[in-house]
C-alpha cells in the first residue's frame, strides 16, 4: 500500500484558455479513502488521470510513497483504476478481462488462475467467468470492472465515478460493497465521484473541488458541519444550505448580524472575527436541518414569511419560505407531521449556534457560531483500517 | 383485426421479394447462361440449362488460361488487401488516437484524393511505375491497387476506430500494454466489423477492378481475371457463354468471402445504428 502526495499539481491544455487543474495540494495517507467531490468540470477526473499517468503533468509534484512519479509511465506507477464505462474489452471473457492485465506482467498462468478466481469468488462472478461483457448485467460489468483492478494487488486503487451508470437500488448496494472491500483490502482508494452521498459515506476524508482548485479538504461531517466557503456549503447537502444575503452591524462593540429587518446576536461566535466586518456585506448560512418551525427557547431567532412550497418526503416534509424583508427564499425541514400549506402564514426559528457568516466578497467562512464543533470523527478512521 | 397485422406483413414479404428477384435475376441468369453454349444461347436466352455443360469450366480454366489469370488475380488481390487492411489499419488507428499537430490536415489530405478519377492519374501513375521498373508487373499493380483504396480504407476505419471508447485504450495502458501491442490486442479485434466491412469492399472492388490492370499489365500471363473475361469479347464475335462462365468463375471467390464475413458486414455497417 502507499502514501500519495500531490505537490501543487497543475493541468493546462493546449490552446486552452483556463487551466482545468490548479495548485492542488493533497496528502493521501496509507489505507486511506480519499474522495475527489464536485461538480462536472470541475477538475476531478483530471486530477485521477494524472495520478494514474493517463495526463501529463503540466506542473507540480506526484510522489508516492516518496518517489516521484511525474515521468513513471501509467504501466509502471503500480496503479490500477475503475472506470466509469469499466471499460471492459469486449472481445474477452471475464476470465480473459480479469487476466489480460497479469499476462502483461509474466506472472504465471497457476498464479493468473489464482488470482483471477479468488477476486471472482469475493465478487461473485464465478458463474461468468466465460462470458464477455454483452452478456451480463451492469452490476455484473461493474463488479468484472473492479476485479481487474483487485487482481492486479496495486498499491492504490483509483475509481472515475464507478456507480454513476448504476440503478439507485444497485448503487447504494454496491457503494457497501466497495466500503467492505476497503475494509478488508485495506489498500489506499482515491475515488472520484459528484455524488455527495457516495462522498459522505464512503470517504475517509473528502477532497472537494471547484474550478480546478481545492476547495476544502477534511472528514465528511466537518466539510458538512464546517464549510470553507458558500461553494462547498452550498454544494453539499441536500437541500443545501441556507445562503442569505445580510450584514455585518456594531452596537456597543459587539457584532450584530443584520437579516432583513432582524437584528441578530450570535451565541458563541468570535466577535473579533465578525467586527473587523462591521458595515459590510455577507452571507447568513444556515441549513435547512437548524431552521425548525416555532422552536422556542435556546438562542433562537424567529422569522416570519409565507410558505411558497411544500415537499413532502415521507420521513420528513421540505417546506420553502419567503421570509418577510430578507428578499429570497429559505428552505427548512419540517416533520413528517407537517401540515403547512402554500401561500399560508410561516414562523420559522433560527438555531443561532449553527450559523455560518461568510465574506459577500470573498465567499471564505467569517464566523461560526458556537454549535458547530472543529473535529468529527470518520465514519472509517484510518487507525481502525490499517488495524 | 388479423388483415390490419397480417397486410403490413405481406407487403414488406412483397416488397423483399421483388427486390431479392431483382437484386439475384442476373446472378442466376449468368449462372444459367454459364451451363449453356453460346448457340443455345441464341436460341433461347432464357431457357434454363437442361443439359448442363459443366465441361465449359474445366475449357475456361485450362485452354482459356482461366487457371493463370485466377491465380494473379488472387495473388494481387490478395496481397493488396492485407497490405491495404493493416497500413490502413494502422494509419487511421494513428489519425484517431493520437492528438498531434496537423491530425486533421493529415486525415484531410489523405481522404481528399478520392476526389480525384483513376483516369486523371492512370498516365501519371503508368510514368512511375515504368520509371520505378514496375511496369507489367504484378508487385506494381498490387501497390497501384493499395494507393487506390488506401484512402478511403482509412476514412472507414477511422471513423469507426474514433467512436471506441477512451476508457478501453486507457484501460489497456494501465495494464500494461504499449500502444503497438493496444493496436494488435484491442483496436483490431474490437474494430473487427469494419475491418471486416473494408475488407470485402477492398476485395469485390479489386476483383473486378479492370482500368489499372488493362493498362499496366501487358504480358498475358500477368493478366488478372476481369481482362480474362475480355479475351471472350472479339469485336465480331462475342462467346457469351464462355463469358458467363468466365464471370461465374470470378464471382465465386467473392460469394465465399461474403458469406465468411457477412454478419461482420453488418455489423460494421449498422455500428451505432442501435445502443
Amino acid at each position: 500500500m502507499a502514501n500519495v502526495t500531490l505537490d501543487r499539481l497543475t493541468k493546462r491544455y493546449a490552446n486552452a484558455t483556463d487551466v482545468a487543474v490548479s495548485d492542488v495540494s493533497l496528502g493521501i495517507a496509507d489505507g486511506e479513502f480519499m474522495v475527489l467531490l464536485g461538480p462536472s468540470g470541475c477538475g476531478k477526473s483530471t486530477t485521477l488521470r494524472m495520478i494514474a499517468g493517463l495526463e501529463p503533468i503540466s506542473e507540480g509534484t506526484l510522489t508516492i510513497d516518496g518517489v516521484r512519479m511525474n515521468d513513471v509511465p501509467a504501466k509502471d506507477r503500480d496503479i490500477a483504476m475503475v472506470f466509469q464505462s469499466y471499460a471492459l474489452y469486449p472481445h474477452m471473457t471475464v476470465y480473459e478481462n480479469l487476466a489480460f492485465g497479469l499476462k502483461r506482467r509474466g506472472l504465471a498462468k497457476e498464479d493468473i488462475d489464482r488470482r483471477v478466481r479468488a477476486a471472482t469468488q469475493m465478487l461473485g462472478l464465478n458463474d461468468f467467468l466465460a462470458r464477455k461483457p454483452f452478456a451480463l448485467s451492469g452490476g455484473q460489468r461493474q463488479r468484472v470492472a473492479l476485479g481487474r483492478a483487485i487482481v492486479r494487488e496495486p498499491r492504490v486503487f483509483l475509481f472515475d465515478e464507478p456507480l454513476s451508470n448504476l440503478d439507485a437500488s444497485l448503487r447504494v448496494s454496491t457503494r457497501n460493497e466497495l466500503i467492505k472491500l476497503h475494509q478488508r483490502l485495506k489498500a489506499t482508494m482515491i475515488y472520484v465521484t459528484h455524488d455527495q452521498i457516495e462522498a459522505m459515506t464512503m470517504g475517509t476524508r473528502i477532497c472537494i473541488m471547484n474550478k480546478g482548485r481545492v476547495a476544502q479538504i477534511g472528514p465528511p461531517l466537518e466539510v458538512y458541519r464546517a464549510p470553507a466557503d458558500t461553494f462547498v456549503a452550498s454544494f453539499l447537502g441536500n437541500p443545501p444550505m441556507n445562503l442569505l444575503p445580510a450584514r455585518i452591524e456594531a452596537a456597543e462593540g459587539q457584532p450584530l448580524v443584520a437579516l432583513g429587518a432582524h437584528r441578530l446576536t450570535l451565541p458563541g461566535v468570535d466577535a473579533d472575527a465578525l467586527l473587523p466586518h462591521a458595515g459590510r456585506d455577507v452571507v447568513f448560512g444556515i441549513r435547512p436541518e437548524d431552521v425548525r418551525e416555532r422552536r422556542a427557547g435556546g438562542s433562537a431567532a424567529e422569522i416570519a414569511g409565507v410558505v411558497t412550497a411544500v415537499e413532502p418526503l415521507g420521513a420528513e416534509t421540505l417546506v420553502t419560505l419567503a421570509p418577510d424583508g430578507i428578499g429570497c427564499e429559505l428552505v427548512l425541514r419540517g416533520g413528517r407531521d407537517c401540515r403547512s400549506r402554500v401561500g399560508e402564514r410561516f414562523l420559522a426559528a433560527f438555531d443561532l449556534s449553527a450559523t455560518h457568516i461568510f465574506s459577500a466578497e470573498t465567499t471564505r467562512i467569517i464566523a461560526r457560531g458556537g454549535a458547530v464543533p472543529l473535529s468529527y470523527p470518520t465514519a472509517f478512521p484510518i487507525e481502525e483500517v490499517r488495524a | 383485426m388479423i388483415w390490419k397485422q397480417a397486410l403490413p406483413r405481406a407487403l414488406i414479404l412483397l416488397a423483399l421479394s421483388l427486390y431479392t428477384a431483382y437484386a439475384a435475376g442476373p446472378f442466376l441468369w449468368i449462372a444459367s447462361m454459364s451451363l449453356r453454349s453460346t448457340q443455345d444461347i441464341f436460341d433461347n436466352p432464357y431457357a434454363l440449362p437442361l443439359a448442363p455443360q459443366f465441361g465449359k469450366y474445366v475449357t475456361a480454366w485450362t485452354t482459356s488460361n482461366y487457371g493463370v489469370y485466377f491465380t494473379n488475380s488472387t495473388v494481387v488481390v490478395v496481397a493488396a488487401v492485407l497490405i491495404l487492411t493493416v497500413v490502413g489499419a494502422m494509419a487511421a488507428h494513428a489519425l484517431a488516437r493520437y492528438k498531434f499537430p496537423g491530425n486533421r490536415f493529415v486525415f484531410f489530405l489523405i481522404f481528399s484524393t478520392i476526389i480525384f478519377p483513376p483516369q486523371i492519374t492512370i498516365i501519371a501513375l503508368f510514368q512511375v511505375l515504368v520509371d520505378y521498373g514496375l511496369f507489367n508487373s504484378l508487385t506494381g499493380l498490387t501497390l497501384s491497387y493499395v494507393a487506390l483504396q488506401l484512402p478511403l480504407t482509412i476514412f472507414l476505419l477511422e471513423s469507426f476506430f474514433a467512436r471506441l471508447p477512451q476508457d478501453l485504450f486507457d484501460a489497456a495502458r494501465m495494464d500494461g500494454y504499449s500502444d503497438w501491442e493496444i493496436f494488435w490486442r484491442i483496436t483490431l479485434p474490437v474494430g473487427l466489423p469494419a475491418v471486416a466491412t473494408t475488407i470485402i469492399l477492398n476485395f469485390i472492388h479489386l476483383w473486378n477492378e479492370f482500368l489499372y490492370a488493362v493498362v499496366l499489365i501487358t504480358d498475358e500471363n500477368k493478366r488478372t481475371l476481369p481482362l480474362g473475361i475480355m479475351k471472350f469479347m472479339g469485336d465480331q464475335l462475342q462467346d457469351i457463354g464462355m463469358i458467363a462462365t468466365g464471370m461465374m468463375i470470378a464471382v465465386i471467390p467473392v460469394i465465399v468471402l461474403y458469406a465468411f464475413f457477412s454478419e461482420k458486414l453488418i455489423q460494421g455497417m449498422t455500428a451505432g445504428a442501435v445502443k
